[in-house]
C-alpha cells in the first residue's frame, strides 16, 4: 500500500504542473490546446539534452520549460496570424513536433547516463528511502509553482485571463486585450507542460520521442476526475489548485494500481480512456461527489446539533 | 465629443449576403450630451453602437472622441473613454467570478493590467461603497458568484461597471429589455444619476417610445443604416409617442412588434402632431435644449 502510495507520488507529481496548464486552457480559457502532446516531449528533451552537455540540473529544467513554453508562442502565432482555431493549431504543433524533438533528441530515446540530476544525490538510499527522498523534492517545486499559480491568478493579469475564457465581449468592454492573453495563455500552459516533463525526465533518467502520447487526455481526465471532489469556479482560486493536484494524483493511483494488479503496461492508455469516462459519467448521474460529501457533513452537524443542545 | 464622419458599416462585403447596416452616417455628440435612439429592427442602432465602442470596424469613415481619431483603435483600447452595457443582461459580466471579481476587472479598464493583486482592501472597500449606493445589498455578497444575481441585479451591477473608471462615453444598448416594469424604474433611475454624476456622453437605445421621449436631452430617429430625423430637446418635449411613431413607420419600415406594444399602451399627449421635425444634417444649434449646458455644435455639418 504504501508502496503504491510512492508509486502515485512519484510518477504523478511531475504531472501537477503539465495538468495545470491543461487545466489553464480547457477549463479557464474554456478552449482546447493539444500542443501539449509535443510540447511535453520538447521540454523534456531539451531538458535531457542540456543535462548531457553538462548544465546544472535545475537550470535544465528550466530550459525544458522555456522550450516548450516557447513551442506554446509558436502554437498562439498559428491561431492569431492564420486565423485558426486553437485546436487546430495544436494539433498541427503536436504532429510538426514529433519531427523537432527527434532532431534535438538525435535518437529516439536519449539516456542521461550518470549526469546529475536533481534527484542523482538520492542513489546511496535504499529504494523507499530514496522514493520518499525524490518525492519529497518533486512536492517542493510543485508546491511552488502551485502557489505562485495560484498568486498569479489573483493578479489584474491572472483575472483578465479568467475573464476572457468565461466572456470574452465582456473581457474587450472592460479593457481586455484577449488576443494577448490568448498568447500569455498558450505559452504558460505549454511551459508548465516543460517543467513537468523536465522533471519526469530527471526522474527516470531518460527522454524518449513517445513520452508524450495521450498526454492532453489524462490532463483532461485528471482536471474531470478533481472536479469530482473539488469543486473549482473562477473565482475560487484554491480549488482550482486543490482541484488540479487531487485529480492528478487520483488519475496516476488509478494507474499505479493497475499496475500493481498485474495489468500490462499497454493497458494503461485503456485504463486512461475508462478513467475519463467513468469522471465523465459520474459528474453526469452522480451529481459531484463533493455536493455528496457535503452534504453528508451537513445533515451529519444538523444530526448532532439538537443532540447538543438536550444534553445542554 | 464624439463625432462620427461618413461612416460606412458593410458586413459581408461583397458577398451575396452583404448587409450595409450604416450608411454615410455623420452625427456629433457633444460632450455630456444624453441622447436616445429609436428605429426599427434592422435600423442600424447596435450598429451604431458597435462601431462607436470599436466592436465593429467602419467600413469607411472616421471617428473622433474628443481631439483623438479612434478609428483604427479595436474596442478594448477604447475601453478607457467609452463604457458598455449590452442588451443581454448575461453579456456584460462573467457569470462565474465573483462579484469583486468582476469590479475589479471594471475597475482596472484603461490602466494597462500587470502583477498587482487584482482585490486589495483598499479597493473593495471602493467597491463597497459603489455598490452599497445600489440598495441591493450586494455590498455584503462581494465574494458570491454573479452567476447566482437576478438579471436586474446584473444589470445594476454592470451600470456600476460602467461608472467605476469614469468613462466619456457611456453606450446602452436596450439594456432595460430584459427587466421588469420595477426592476426597470430602479436601474433607469440609477442610470440618470450616473450619467448626471460622471457628466459622460450618453447613447441610449430603446424601443421604449416613453423612455425615448422622457429621457435625455436629443432624439435620434434610424431607419436603413442612417439617421432620418433628429430632435432637439424642446422638439422632444414638444413630441408624442404617437407622433414619433408616425416618425419611425413614415420612413417606410413596419414597426417592430415590440414597438407596436408599446404603442398601445400610450397615452395620447397634449398638443398632438405638434412637433416638428427636421431633417438630419442640416445645421442649426443645440442651445435651445432643456437643462443643456453644453455649447452650441459649430462642427456640425
Ligand atoms: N454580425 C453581423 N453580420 C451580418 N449582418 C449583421 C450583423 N450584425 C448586424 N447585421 C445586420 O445589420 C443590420 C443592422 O442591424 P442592427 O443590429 O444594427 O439593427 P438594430 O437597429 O440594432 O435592430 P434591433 O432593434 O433588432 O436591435 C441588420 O440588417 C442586421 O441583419
Ligand atoms: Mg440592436
Amino acid at each position: 500500500m504504501t508502496q503504491i502510495l510512492l508509486d502515485m507520488l512519484v510518477t504523478g507529481l511531475p504531472l501537477v504542473p503539465v495538468f495545470l496548464g491543461i487545466y489553464t486552457v480547457f477549463r479557464l480559457r474554456a478552449d482546447f490546446d493539444l500542443t501539449v502532446e509535443g510540447s511535453f516531449v520538447l521540454g523534456g528533451a531539451v531538458c535531457a539534452l542540456t543535462l548531457v552537455h553538462g548544465w546544472p540540473s535545475w537550470l535544465a529544467l528550466l530550459a525544458g520549460t522555456a522550450g516548450a513554453a516557447a513551442a506554446g508562442g509558436v502554437t498562439a502565432l498559428i491561431h492569431l496570424l492564420l486565423r485558426v482555431p486553437v485546436l487546430l493549431a495544436g494539433l498541427v504543433m503536436s504532429i510538426g513536433l514529433f519531427s523537432v524533438n527527434l532532431h534535438v533528441l538525435d535518437t529516439p530515446t536519449l539516456s542521461l547516463g550518470t549526469v546529475g540530476t536533481l534527484f542523482s544525490g538520492f542513489g546511496s538510499l535504499s529504494g523507499r528511502q530514496a522514493d520518499l527522498a525524490t518525492s519529497g523534492v518533486m512536492a517542493g517545486v510543485v508546491a511552488a509553482v502551485l502557489v505562485a499559480f495560484g498568486l498569479f491568478l489573483r493578479t489584474e493579469l491572472g483575472l483578465a485571463l479568467r475573464a476572457t475564457g468565461v466572456n470574452a465581449r465582456m473581457a474587450r468592454s472592460q479593457g481586455v486585450n484577449d488576443r494577448r492573453l490568448t498568447v500569455l495563455a498558450l505559452v504558460l500552459a505549454n511551459g508548465l507542460a516543460g517543467l513537468g516533463a523536465s522533471l519526469a525526465v530527471q526522474y527516470q533518467g531518460y527522454a524518449d520521442v513517445n513520452m508524450g502520447g495521450g498526454t492532453f487526455v489524462a490532463g483532461v481526465g485528471a482536471v474531470l476526475l478533481g472536479e469530482l471532489f473539488v469543486r473549482p469556479s473562477g473565482s475560487k482560486l484554491v480549488r482550482i489548485v486543490g482541484c488540479v493536484l487531487v485529480g492528478t494524483l487520483a488519475y496516476r493511483l488509478v494507474l499505479v494500481t493497475a499496475l500493481r494488479v498485474g495489468l500490462p503496461a499497454g493497458d494503461l492508455r485503456g485504463v486512461t480512456a475508462l478513467t475519463l469516462l467513468v469522471a465523465i459519467a459520474a459528474e453526469r448521474y452522480l451529481g459531484a461527489l463533493g455536493g455528496l460529501t457535503r452534504m453528508l457533513a451537513r445533515n451529519a452537524r444538523s444530526a448532532t446539533t439538537p443532540a447538543r443542545q438536550e444534553a445542554a | 465629443m464624439l463625432r462620427l464622419a461618413d461612416i460606412d458599416l458593410i458586413y459581408n462585403a461583397g458577398r451575396v449576403d452583404e448587409v450595409v447596416a450604416l450608411r454615410n452616417l455623420s452625427v456629433t455628440f457633444e460632450r455630456g450630451q444624453f441622447v436616445t435612439v429609436v428605429g426599427t429592427n434592422g435600423a442600424g442602432k447596435s450598429s451604431l453602437i458597435q462601431t462607436i465602442s470599436g466592436a465593429a470596424r467602419p467600413t469607411r469613415g472616421r471617428i473622433h472622441l474628443d481631439d483623438r481619431d479612434v478609428t483604427r483603435l479595436p474596442d478594448h483600447r477604447r475601453a478607457g473613454w467609452i463604457a458598455r452595457v449590452f442588451d443581454d443582461p448575461r453579456a456584460g459580466t462573467a457569470p462565474e467570478l465573483s462579484i469583486e471579481d468582476n469590479l475589479a476587472l471594471a475597475m482596472a479598464r484603461g490602466r494597462s493590467r500587470g502583477l498587482r493583486f487584482a482585490v486589495t482592501a483598499r479597493r473593495r472597500a471602493v467597491m463597497r461603497e459603489h455598490v452599497a449606493g445600489l440598495g441591493l445589498g450586494l455590498e455584503n455578497r462581494l465574494a458570491d458568484r454573479v452567476g447566482l444575481l437576478s438579471a436586474g441585479q446584473r444589470q445594476s451591477l454592470t451600470m456600476v461597471m460602467a461608472a467605476l473608471s469614469a468613462p466619456s462615453v457611456l453606450l446602452l444598448d436596450e439594456y432595460l429589455a430584459a427587466l421588469d416594469p420595477e426592476t426597470t424604474a430602479t436601474v433607469l433611475a440609477l442610470t440618470t444619476e450616473l450619467v448626471r454624476e460622471l457628466g459622460a456622453t450618453t447613447v441610449m437605445i430603446t424601443h421604449n417610445m416613453d423612455h425615448a421621449l422622457a429621457l435625455g436631452d436629443r432624439l435620434l430617429v434610424m431607419s436603413r443604416g442612417r439617421v432620418i430625423a433628429d430632435y432637439d430637446g424642446t422638439e422632444k418635449s414638444e413630441m408624442t409617442v404617437s407622433g414619433l411613431i408616425d416618425r419611425i413607420t413614415g420612413a417606410g419600415d413596419a414597426l417592430s412588434d415590440r414597438s407596436a406594444l408599446i404603442e398601445q399602451g400610450a397615452r395620447p399627449r397634449p398638443r398632438p402632431g405638434s412637433a416638428r421635425r427636421r431633417s438630419h444634417r442640416t445645421g442649426s444649434d443645440w442651445s435651445g435644449a432643456r437643462g443643456a449646458i453644453r455649447s452650441p455644435d459649430g462642427s456640425r455639418r
